[in-house]
C-alpha cells in the first residue's frame, strides 16, 4: 500500500475516474477489469511500495 | 516554553509545535520535500499573499527533525461545528481552489479537512502548509472521500434536505458518510446527476470494494491530475450554486424590536464608556445578534469573538463583513456550548478554553438564559465571573415586556427565584465591583460595567 496517514475508501478512490468524465469510463473500466483478473488468480497483486511511486516533479508531468 | 498541539499528530510527516507567541511546524525528510516543492510554485506566493494561505518562513530545524516553518499565531481558532453555512461553503471553495492551482504545478492536498482551515479577517484561510505535497503520477485524489464527509455532505445537508449540519459535525468530526447521506436525501434530490455520483454511486462502490487494493489498479489503467481536476472543477461549480434558505431564524428580526432600536445608542455609548476603560485586545461578545457591538469593539481596536446560538442571524452577519475585520463568528448554542472532545477528549479543547477574551459583552442575553432556558439567576452571575475578566451585562426586570412573552406558558412557580433587581444586585456584589451602571429608558432594564 502506497503510504497516506488517511484511508481513502476504495470505493471513493475507484469512483474518480468516472466522475473524471467521459475519458475517466475507460480507466475506470480498465481499473476493474485488471482487478477482477487479479481476484481469479492470474496475476496476484503484490503490495506497492512508497520506493516504486516517488513524486513526479512538475515539469515531468503531463498534467504540469 | 514549548507543546505540542493537541490537534495535530495525525499526519506523521508534518506536526505543530505552539510557543507563548509562536507556531513552528515540524517536518521530517518527506515533508521537507513537499515544503520545498510548495515553496518554489507561483501559487504558495500568490495564495500567501492574498491571505488565503497562511504565511510561513522556513526556520532552522530542531534536533532529530528535517526541517521546520514558523507560522504566525492565530488569535483564535474554530471549528466547522461552529461555523454558518455561508463559513464552510467558503471553506469548501478555498479547498478546491488551492487543489486546483496546486494541481497546476505538479502538486496535490493530501487531505480534505475544513480542520485545516481558520477565519482570519473574516475570511478563510488554509493554515495546514504540510497538506500539500508532489503529486503521484498515476495516483487519484486521496481526500475526496474526506472531502464528501466533511465539506459537501454537510453543506448538502443544510441546503438540501433543511437540517443543520453542525450538530452532526460536533457528534462525529468525521462527517456523514455516503451511505448516510443517500439515505437523508428527499426524493427529488435523489434523481440529481451529482446527487447519483457522488452519494449513490460512492455509497455502492464503498460498499462492494470495502478493502480492496484500486490504487495500483488505477495507476496501470492510466489515471491521470486531469480526471482529478475535472472532479474538482464540477464539485466547486456544485458547491458554488448552493443556496441555503434561510429566512426562519428566530433572532432574525430581533434588530426590528422596538426596545432593540431605542437602546441601541445608550448601549453603544455605555459600552464606548467601558471599552475605553478597558483597552481590551479582545473582547467576546455573548449573544452577538447582528455583530453591532462586536463592530463597535472592533471601531475601538479590538478583536471580537462574536458568539450567538442563531444560525441566520450569525451567517448574515459572517457575509456582512468586510475583508480584514477581526471578527470571529461562532456558532453555539450558550446552554451547551462546544466542549472539550476528540483523541483523549483534549483534540479539539473547549470553545471557553480557546477564548481568551480581556473584556465579556453580554446584552440582550441572561434573561433569556434565565426564562427561557431555566437556567438560576445566581448560575448565570457566577458564569460571567468565570471569565475573570471586566463584564458588560444587561439585566432585564421580571416586568419588562420581552420577559412577558419568554414566559407566556411559564406559571410562575416553574421561574426560579430571585430574578428581581435587588437580587441581581446582591449577586452581583458577591463576585464583581461594579464600576458603572446606567438604566435604559423603558424603565425595566438596566445596564451595568462589571469588574473582577
Amino acid at each position: 500500500m502506497i503510504f497516506a496517514y488517511l484511508d481513502p475508501g476504495s470505493g471513493s478512490l475507484i469512483l474518480q475516474a468516472v466522475l473524471g468524465g467521459v475519458a475517466g469510463l475507460g480507466v475506470a473500466a480498465k481499473a476493474m477489469r485488471s482487478r477482477w483478473r487479479s481476484r481469479k488468480g492470474e496475476e496476484p497483486a503484490p503490495e506497492q511500495s512508497a520506493e516504486g511511486t516517488e513524486p513526479v516533479p512538475a515539469e515531468e508531468t503531463q498534467e504540469g | 516554553m514549548n507543546w505540542a498541539d493537541p490537534g495535530s499528530f495525525r499526519d506523521p510527516a508534518s506536526r505543530v509545535v505552539l510557543g507563548d507567541s509562536t507556531v513552528t511546524r515540524i517536518l521530517d525528510e518527506r515533508g521537507l520535500a513537499d515544503w520545498r516543492a510548495l515553496q518554489a510554485s507561483d501559487f504558495f506566493g500568490r495564495a500567501t499573499a492574498h491571505g488565503r494561505l497562511i504565511a510561513t518562513t522556513e526556520v532552522d530545524a530542531p534536533e532529530g527533525a528535517a526541517g521546520a516553518l514558523a507560522h504566525p499565531r492565530i488569535g483564535f481558532i474554530t471549528y466547522p461545528f461552529e461555523w454558518t453555512f455561508s463559513m464552510l461553503r467558503d471553506a469548501a471553495l478555498l479547498q478546491l481552489d488551492l487543489m486546483l492551482e496546486a494541481l497546476g504545478e505538479g502538486m496535490i492536498l493530501k487531505d480534505a479537512t475544513p480542520y485545516n482551515i481558520q477565519f482570519v479577517g473574516g475570511r478563510p484561510q488554509f493554515i495546514d502548509v504540510g497538506s500539500f505535497e508532489r503529486y503521484r503520477r498515476g495516483e487519484p485524489w486521496i481526500g475526496y472521500r474526506q472531502f464528501c464527509r466533511q465539506f459537501l455532505h454537510p453543506l448538502l445537508m443544510e441546503a438540501w434536505c433543511g437540517v443543520p449540519f453542525q450538530p452532526w459535525l460536533r457528534g462525529d468530526p468525521e462527517g456523514p458518510t455516503s451511505a448516510q447521506m443517500w439515505r437523508l436525501l428527499p426524493a427529488r434530490r435523489k434523481a440529481t446527476p451529482a446527487a447519483i455520483l457522488h452519494i449513490g454511486l460512492q455509497a455502492r462502490a464503498e460498499a462492494r470494494l470495502k478493502g480492496r487494493e484500486v490504487r495500483r489498479s488505477l495507476a496501470e489503467a492510466g489515471f491521470t491530475a486531469d480526471l482529478i481536476r475535472a472532479n474538482v472543477e464540477k464539485l466547486r461549480a456544485l458547491i458554488d450554486d448552493l443556496e441555503w434558505d434561510s429566512d426562519d431564524g428566530t433572532w432574525s428580526t430581533y434588530h426590528g424590536c422596538d426596545h432593540v432600536a431605542r437602546d441601541r445608542d445608550l448601549k453603544t455609548e455605555f459600552l464606548v464608556q467601558a471599552l475605553e476603560a478597558v483597552s481590551p485586545a479582545t473582547v467576546l461578545d455573548l449573544g452577538c445578534n447582528d455583530g453591532h457591538f462586536s463592530q463597535v469593539a472592533v471601531s475601538r481596536g479590538a478583536d471580537a469573538i462574536a458568539v450567538d446560538g442563531d444560525e441566520v442571524v450569525l451567517d448574515r452577519l459572517y457575509r456582512s463583513l468586510s475583508a480584514g475585520t477581526p471578527i470571529t463568528p461562532v456558532l453555539t448554542d450558550l446552554q451547551n456550548p462546544s466542549p472539550s472532545q476528540g483523541w483523549a477528549g483534549v483534540e479539539r479543547p473547549a470553545l471557553f478554553e480557546r477564548a481568551r477574551p480581556d473584556l465579556v459583552i453580554a446584552y440582550g442575553l441572561i434573561h433569556h438564559l434565565i426564562y427561557s432556558a431555566s437556567i438560576p439567576p445566581a448560575r448565570v452571575v457566577e458564569w460571567l465571573a468565570s471569565f475573570d475578566v471586566p463584564v458588560v451585562v444587561e439585566f432585564v426586570a421580571p416586568e419588562d415586556p420581552m420577559v412577558g412573552r419568554l414566559t407566556a406558558n411559564k406559571r410562575p412557580e416553574e421561574l426560579h427565584p430571585g430574578r428581581d433587581r435587588e437580587s441581581f444586585d446582591r449577586l452581583v456584589s458577591q463576585h464583581f465591583r461594579v464600576v458603572r451602571e446606567a438604566d435604559l429608558p423603558g424603565g425595566t432594564r438596566r445596564l451595568y460595567h462589571l469588574s473582577r
